[in-house]
């Protein structure tokens, strides 16, 4: 067998493992550890140790878990229920009504977030409730908070694109950055949307009318307003470079726990709480990554990944007809691979690749996480339809016909990236990053 | 050992997935890991502070929290597999019959279990390797390299003792819904 068929049959063996239901983690793990034993059998084995000793020895990767702390601190001290309440109070007038805050919601969570899941799960929760209750479009509804939630990995922090970062040696710090304006750009995309289609089919919405007087609208304010201390607290503090991702991540868990202390619930049962969900999540997330660098040794040491590289550079593409098969192959991908699992297969093939054809991988990771945000939505496994039915009840179909606009939007915002590269390149040009 | 089994409150679940739920060692392995994850906030937190304010260097933050990511990430893979929260694609197994599923579960779980094993004795040669032949970290604190690595080799082990549990725990629903 060549290395290639071999690469072939151990990607057919993840998808065939992944397809029929074994957890993520060791789909990933189980095909790698057959690689190497295909290759070199046992001794083959002997590299593990240090592979696993020199990538989980990462001081990087420490983010990961404390940004997943901090969304579990404010998720667990009933934050969330407060800043919904208040932005349906500040952006319900628009047309949409309480859809429109869906949108808002979720743009606000994900920046105190890593992870699409808790955003669309933590608004979700929230919203759906008042949704049926107020007898919104279902579809729209659970459509709006499904493609809402995916702003969770592109509006910083992102869980993405640390592990990206950490893969591809990218500043965190900048891919950040860059995903800041992408994730404005794609909010009001998703508003805007939302205005136009509750315009022209008003039933789709019923009125909401907006703060009635400026008490209430104070209110408002100052239920959204501890998440603004924490996101200019962690964010604010990147761009401005006085701290790293891996510290803004550590203040953010400190201000998390001053914030819940002051306006949400605080006491031993929420901390405790907080620190089981987020042990329970680091294991699976952590563990996906591990295995990510096991595979990512597997194909290093058989030397097929000089031979991609070499075999699709070889092809002489265009850059857009690169972008074309990327956009193909994640397309393809996120049909039938988990978000983090297409990332951490994908990246240290391609990135070779990218290197070679001159793409900046700081864009390059803007890009992916918009691929993997499609992922996310798309059916048969995006995640977020499942968390989304399940918090609803309803029926899947529904939702996955309510994201196929917001699929649509997306892809235009992909195309939008790569004519104007600025968007996402400007702010990390500017920002005074922390070396 | 009491069994369990019970639905998954976890997002994004939709079939029936049979836990062993956590035991003494996930326990343990929960309180470390959160016990490591505090020591984390504060010792990054302090870098961060001695930096802006003071324009120092605690000097062992990365060594130190490098360490503690080690410890979180091997101790809370025996927590997540007792509490059923790896994701997986539920796609095929929301098709089969009960016990098709649970079949298949435990034969998945059995291959893990096999990985895991071999990924334990890797880990364990790694950690003994370094404590025979004196390893430390070039580092100010010199760190006995044996002492971080024997964490991921006893997280492994864990986990493997999780996932002998899990399959247990499936063979036992299977069983009784056969005396049933």
């Amino acid at each position: 067998m060549t290395p290639g068929v071999e690469l072939l049959l151990v990607l057919a063996i993840f998808i065939v493992l992944l397809c029929l239901g074994m957890t993520i983690p060791f789909a990933i793990t189980v095909p790698s550890v057959i690689y190497l034993l295909i290759n070199a059998g046992l001794p083959g084995l002997k590299g593990i140790g240090l592979v696993t000793w020199g990538s989980m020895n990462s001081f990087t990767l420490t983010a990961i878990p404390l940004f997943i702390l901090m969304a579990e601190i404010l998720q667990e001290s009933k934050l969330s229920l407060r800043v919904y309440r208040g932005l349906s109070k500040l952006v319900a007038w628009m047309p949409g009504g309480l859809l429109q805050t869906n949108i808002a919601g979720c743009a606000i969570f994900a920046a105190i977030s890593g992870s699409s899941v808790v955003t669309a799960a933590s608004i979700g929760r929230v919203a759906l409730p008042e949704l049926e209750r107020r007898k919104y479009n279902p579809r729209i509804s659970a459509g709006s908070l499904a493609a809402g939630g995916t702003l969770g990995i592109l509006v910083p922090p992102s869980i993405a694109m640390i592990v990206y970062g950490t893969f591809t040696e990218t500043s965190v710090a900048k891919l950040f950055m860059a995903g800041v304006v992408p994730g404005l750009v794609l909010t009001a995309m998703f508003m805007i949307y939302i205005a136009i289609h509750a315009l022209v089919n008003p039933s789709i919405a019923p009125k909401e009318n907006g703060a009635s007087n400026l008490r209430e609208f104070c209110e408002a304010l100052l239920d959204v307003f501890p998440f603004l201390v924490l996101i200019c607290g962690t964010i604010g503090s990147i761009y401005t470079g006085l701290v790293t991702p891996t510290e803004a991540a550590a203040v953010g868990c400190l201000l998390a726990a001053v914030i819940a202390g002051i306006w949400g619930e605080s006491n031993f049962g929420v901390y405790k709480r907080a620190f089981q969900s987020t042990t329970r999540v680091c294991g699976n997330i952590l563990f996906i990554i591990y295995a990510a660098f096991l595979f990512s040794y597997a194909i290093s040491y058989a030397g097929v990944g000089e031979q991609i590289t070499q075999f699709l550079v070889g092809l002489k593409l265009s850059k857009f007809e690169f972008f074309f098969a990327m956009f193909v192959l994640y397309t393809v991908l996120g049909c039938l691979v988990e978000s983090l699992g297409m990332i951490v297969v994908t990246v240290p093939l391609l990135y070779p690749v990218l290197l070679q054809y001159g793409i900046d991988p700081i864009w390059f990771g803007v890009i992916l996480v918009i691929f993997i945000e499609m992922g996310q939505i798309s059916p048969p496994i995006g995640i977020n339809l499942f968390v989304i039915q399940g918090i609803w009840k309803g029926k899947l179909s529904d939702v996955v016909m309510g994201t196929i606009p917001f699929h649509l939007i997306m892809f235009i915002l992909l195309l939008l990236l790569v004519a104007f590269p600025e968007i996402a390149m400007w702010l990390p040009s500017v920002a005074n990053i922390q070396k | 050992m009491a069994l369990e089994s019970h639905l998954l409150d976890e997002p994004g679940h939709h079939i029936e997935t049979i836990v062993s739920g956590p035991g003494l060692i996930e326990y343990v392995s929960e309180a470390l890991s959160s016990l490591a994850l505090i020591v984390m906030i504060v010792l990054i937190g302090a870098e961060a502070i001695m930096r802006n304010l003071f324009g120092g260097s605690l000097q062992i933050t990365s060594e130190i929290g490098g360490y503690l990511l080690v410890a979180v990430t091997f101790l809370s893979m025996s927590v997540s597999e007792a509490h059923g929260a790896f994701h997986r694609v539920e796609l095929v197994q929301a098709r089969m019959s009960r016990p098709a599923r649970i079949w298949l579960q435990i034969v998945f779980d059995a291959c893990s279990l096999t990985i895991s094993l071999l990924v334990t004795w890797q880990l364990g040669r790694l950690a003994f390797n370094s404590w025979n032949s004196g390893d430390v970290a070039p580092t100010p604190l010199q760190t006995p390299l044996w002492l971080p690595q024997m964490v991921m080799g006893i997280g492994m082990a864990s986990l493997c003792l999780a996932l002998l549990r899990s399959a247990h725990s499936k063979y036992a629903a299977l069983q009784s819904e056969v005396s049933v």
